[in-house]
């Protein structure tokens, strides 16, 4: 059957439509259901199937963001959305942006890439993966003893909120200094355009945890902020790299979409902590999977790579 | 008229590097102009072939038998081969030699053992085997060349880019001769060069180079050269394409 075959033009080779149509469907079912944009997993799998780690990094933004729009657009209808906190999150992921992508092109030139990529899934994922695990079986733990616990709302002030600069933030109810707030920003622009992920799963709890962003706008605040962070890794993975393929993001687009309105169904099955607990034992999957890959000796210790732009090859 | 004749054997003479014979070879290719499409999922290369008597010799100065090897050549790129070492209990690439202008793609064909058709000095000296590949782009005073250069080829030939089929050249004749070679899917773009060598004896009677472009074509060309030309505008498009995919799986799965 040849036309279930298609050409990626940028990837230059052709792959099965079902077959990531199937995978963008998987992983946006996941993410429906979790709701996080799902880029953890999907450049992972990209790469394990045989696109070319630059290629799967920068195409896989373009389906975070649409994955993340449809969200945001909900939120964005019930008031759930903090925008002033998004505009300075956004503005100063714009920083990391630039410097993750550039910072991507350095090490791919030096063959560190890979390398770099592995770690950081490694660390990013394994501590996230750790904390929610411990989290979630706490809470599931309790109750199966029976103890009804209110979910707490994290309100009192911290040391990082008495820093210089303050300003309010008024749809979050917060009086803080505008420091962490950038910091944050920078921080997730740079991990997420260098690992090509979203980040949702590290800007939520740190929302959460260090700025005390109340949870009716934590997630909207954080899936617009997304969205804004994924389409400027884009245009500047498609300005410097080359190596967005539009086709392959779009087949990953439309089968994520869709699974995330099945999954986000699924989900509603489920309670928080349950939720939590599976999506912490994915990211600790996913984050051994790397780990193997570092300390395990490969099966071919030499590899090749075309220099240049592009990189497809 | 034998003005002529002396002036082609001049030729002949200049183009063969000495040993003025009497063949020529005359070629032709299935496709000249392959086109990647949105279902290409690769192609068979025909090549097919006649040994002809030069112009002013005789038929008869035809006789086999005669050995033919085909050498496709791809577009070059630079290309970098990395060693994975174990270091601080991390496997990480730790070194790497660098190959300019190293062929995308280069399959040899053959009607024999290459070892029976010509020396090993010969087919070092016309750069037919993959290895003089490897010698000819290495950049001077690189160490290791010659192991790294070894698993350049090896890795190229797992990913069936390189390859050597000594059973890839069929005679239909003394003279006539016809090849195939299976273009993968994932082949590179750019122009391709078919290089024949025609040998009797161990001796190169003659040489004759072909070309053929393999391109994208229609959509997939005009997506490729977009990202190149235009790349902030592609970029755009494909924020632009995410954003009304989300809006719309938003609003037709509202529930």
């Amino acid at each position: 059957m040849p036309f279930v075959q298609i050409y990626l033009p940028i990837a230059a080779l052709s792959m099965n439509v079902f077959f990531l149509l199937g995978i963008g469907g998987a992983v946006g079912f996941l993410s429906g259901m979790f709701g996080v944009g799902g880029g953890f997993l999907l450049t992972p799998l990209l790469i394990f199937s045989g696109v070319p780690a630059s290629v799967a990094v920068a195409s896989v933004t373009g389906q975070v963001a649409a994955a993340s729009t449809s969200g945001a657009l909900s939120y964005w209808r019930r008031g759930g959305i903090d925008l002033h906190l998004a505009l300075y999150l956004v503005l100063s992921s714009m920083i990391g942006v630039v410097i993750g992508v550039s910072t991507f092109a350095t090490l791919r030139a030096a063959g560190q890439l890979d390398l770099v990529i592995s770690i950081g899934y490694l660390f990013f994922l394994g501590s996230v993966g750790i904390i929610m695990m411990i989290e979630a079986t706490r809470s599931l733990m309790r109750h199966r003893a029976g103890i009804v616990v209110r979910e707490k709302l994290p309100n009192q002030h911290n040391w990082v909120h008495g820093l210089p600069l303050r300003i309010r933030f008024k749809r979050s109810k917060l009086y803080i200094s505008v420091l962490p707030v950038l910091v944050i920003g920078v921080g997730i622009g740079f991990v997420g355009s260098l690992l090509g992920i979203g980040g949702g799963f590290i800007l939520v709890p740190a929302l959460v945890y260090i700025l005390r962003v109340p949870g009716n706008v934590v997630i909207g605040t954080s899936l617009l902020q997304v969205v804004a962070m994924m389409a400027a890794t884009t245009v500047l993975q498609a300005i410097q790299s080359q190596s967005v393929d539009i086709l392959l993001a779009f087949c990953l687009m439309i089968g994520g979409t869709i699974g995330a309105q099945f999954g986000a169904s699924a989900g509603k099955f489920l309670r928080g902590d349950q939720l939590r607990f599976l999506l912490a034992a994915l990211v600790l999957a996913v984050a051994i999977r790397f780990g193997v890959s570092l300390v395990v000796a490969p099966s071919d210790p030499f590899s090749m790579a075309a220099i240049g732009p592009g990189g497809a090859l | 008229m034998i003005r002529a004749a002396a002036l082609a054997a001049l030729l002949a003479l200049a183009s063969l590097c000495g040993g003025a014979r009497a063949e020529q070879l005359v070629t032709t290719l299935s496709n000249p102009n392959i086109a990647i499409t949105s279902s290409f999922s690769g192609e068979t290369l025909s090549v097919f072939g006649n040994v002809e008597p030069d112009p002013g010799a005789s038929r008869d100065q035809i006789a086999g038998p005669y050995n033919v090897v085909l050498v496709i050549i791809g577009p070059s790129v630079n290309r970098v081969a990395r060693l994975k070492t174990n270091r601080f209990g991390l496997w990480m690439n730790t070194e790497q030699v660098e190959f300019d202008t190293f062929p995308t793609f280069f399959h040899v064909l053959a009607n024999d053992r290459l070892e029976k058709i010509a020396t090993h000095e010969t087919l070092e000296a016309e750069h037919i085997l993959p290895d003089a590949q490897t010698r000819v782009a290495a950049r001077p005073n690189s160490l290791h060349v010659e192991r790294f250069g070894a698993e350049l080829v090896r890795l190229m030939t797992e990913k069936r880019l390189f390859g050597i089929n000594e059973l890839g050249v069929k005679f239909l004749s003394t003279t006539a001769y016809a090849a195939q070679l299976p273009l993968p899917a994932d082949i590179p773009n750019g122009l391709f060069i078919a290089q024949t060598y025609l040998f009797k004896d161990g001796v190169l009677l003659a040489k004759r180079g072909d070309s053929f472009a393999v391109n994208k074509t229609g959509f997939e060309r005009f997506i490729s050269t977009s990202a190149q030309t235009y790349p902030l505008l592609y970029g755009l498009t494909c924020v632009a394409l995410a954003l009304v995919t989300g809006w719309l799986a938003g609003v037709i799965f509202k529930r």
